[in-house]
């Protein structure tokens, strides 16, 4: 008689506990403010884990971004996060390219544009920190100088031992004159090339914006992005900007 | 020295047969497997995260093995009262804390070293290519376990075991700190807070020293002679411990 009684009471809880984790709100409304410690904290108290606390919290902020870009659009703690896990990680190059578009879409170029000149120091051999800053400059930036600071940007990415020649023609271009939409297509192109799969979305999305929209006139416009990129790249840039025309 | 190696052999055999010692090292596979699923939403970084998560679970876990299985050595053999059949025997006291020792690091060498084999060839099949780093950090990450292992050893002769666990872990936990024990001692806030901070920055093992785990994330340059003499310097300090540890046992009556 215990027994029936003892597995009853257990299938009981069991149902309970099943029961509250489906019914409970999918997903809680989450505050797009949160409590983000400074790096000084980790630096000083655990030295030896501080490349897996940035880890942590990169993971953290890419779950908080897509969180809350789709939502109330509200990113009031991105450039913290990316503040904090560019600096116990200054060599995570991933942690700051992610951050500059997260915080363009935040709302905050300047920030961004801040950490990722932290992030060229750290990191002397990467080039493509120094391009991003380039394409930050001239597609986010304001004033005259624009298009010179981030021909510059481009010739120092260029500069880099194993840069993509292409680099060198992008600073040229800026600095030549000619259409403010031919251009910017071209620093997205750049950004499709260098970048993983979340740049080329973003990338994607913004040279739909930027290309006309007749079939033929897109074609025309979109030909000289071939020289930003390898062959296949290309078609497959063509193919996702061509989707709705075939 | 047969005396030890007798005494290390049968601490080997009986610690690897030990069931708590086989669902933390079948938890910790689980915990570096995992890292597979931390790499699948990180944004194509899955192979650096598998590396830096996979180095802390090898630490955490190989830490709690060697405090807690440390901890039982000697006062095991005290409690089942088999330490007096030993010393009945022509076996030294050191000889005793030393084969135990041995033993243990035998043991904890397949262990530690058996997670970051894993670690390490996780890596080369799903992480885009696996990094020597890893097997260097995990030499290192033993060194720290085993200079533990020495300390625990030696709070297990003056005190329970699980305390000496505790104190262990303690020390572990501390010696993640001392840099910062040390920039209190030069704080200048007095004299004595001064001189105890030194005293306790010089008894409390520096295990920042040798740990390269970010390097296998190509996040530090390693400067290699440093490590050498810091990882010479652990060696002395579990020479300490053990000393420590036959002295306390040497004035103990059985």
């Amino acid at each position: 008689m215990r027994r029936p009684l003892a597995l009853l009471a257990i299938a009981a809880c069991v149902t309970a506990v099943v029961a509250y984790q489906v019914t409970r709100p999918a997903r809680a409304e989450s505050d797009p403010r949160v409590f983000v410690p400074s790096a000084q904290f980790f630096e000083d108290f655990s030295p030896s884990f501080r490349t897996s606390i940035a880890d942590a919290y990169y993971l953290y902020m890419v779950q908080y971004y897509g969180e809350h870009v789709e939502t109330d659009q509200r990113l009031d703690s991105m450039a913290d996060l990316v503040d904090l896990v560019t600096r116990l990680s200054p060599r995570f190059t991933k942690a700051y390219q992610f951050g500059t578009f997260a915080l363009l879409d935040a709302d905050e170029g300047a920030r961004a544009y801040a950490i990722l000149q932290r992030g060229v120091e750290a990191n002397p051999e990467d080039w493509g920190l120094p391009a991003l800053a380039g394409f930050l400059v001239y597609g986010f930036g304001e004033g005259a100088e624009k298009e010179r600071i981030a021909a510059e940007w481009y010739a120092r990415a260029a500069a880099i031992e194993g840069s993509p020649i292409y680099l060198d023609r992008l600073a040229a271009t800026l600095t030549a004159k000619g259409g403010e939409e031919e251009k910017a297509a071209l620093m997205w192109a750049q950004v499709y090339a260098d970048g993983d799969k979340y740049s080329r979305e973003k990338a994607v999305a913004a040279l739909d914006g930027l290309l006309p929209e007749g079939k033929e006139e897109r074609m025309r416009a979109v030909a000289p992005l071939a020289e930003t990129m390898p062959e296949a790249m290309f078609e497959e840039l063509l193919a996702a900007l061509f989707e709705d025309y075939l | 020295m047969n005396q030890v190696a007798a005494i290390a052999l049968n601490t080997f055999r009986e610690t690897i047969r030990d069931r708590v010692l086989t669902v933390i090292v079948l938890f910790a596979l689980v915990m570096i497997v995992a890292g597979l699923w931390l790499g699948s939403i990180s944004l194509e970084q899955q192979g650096r995260m598998m590396k830096d998560f996979g180095l802390v679970a090898v630490t955490v876990f190989g830490v709690i093995v060697a405090a807690f299985i440390a901890a039982t050595l000697v006062r095991k053999e005290v409690e089942k009262r088999t330490v007096f059949v030993l010393f009945s025997k022509p076996v030294s006291r050191a000889a005793f804390v030393v084969g135990k020792f041995l033993g243990l690091a035998a043991t904890l060498a397949a262990v530690v070293g058996g997670m970051g084999l894993f670690l390490f060839v996780l890596t080369l099949l799903v992480g885009g290519g696996a990094s020597g780093m890893v097997l260097v950090a995990t030499a290192l990450i033993y060194l720290q376990v085993l200079t533990v292992v020495a300390v625990v050893v030696f709070f297990s002769t003056v005190t329970s075991a699980i305390l000496a666990s505790m104190l262990g872990l303690g020390v572990f936990v501390a010696g993640q700190l001392s840099h910062n024990v040390l920039s209190l001692s030069r704080v200048g806030a007095g004299a004595i807070t001064e001189a105890v901070s030194w005293v306790v920055f010089v008894v409390i093992p520096n295990f920042n020293a040798v740990d390269v785990k970010a390097a296998a994330v190509g996040e530090m340059t390693v400067d290699w002679g440093s490590v050498a003499l810091w990882a010479g310097y652990l060696v002395a300090y579990m020479a300490v411990a053990l000393a420590a540890a036959s002295f306390v046992m040497r004035r103990k009556e059985f």
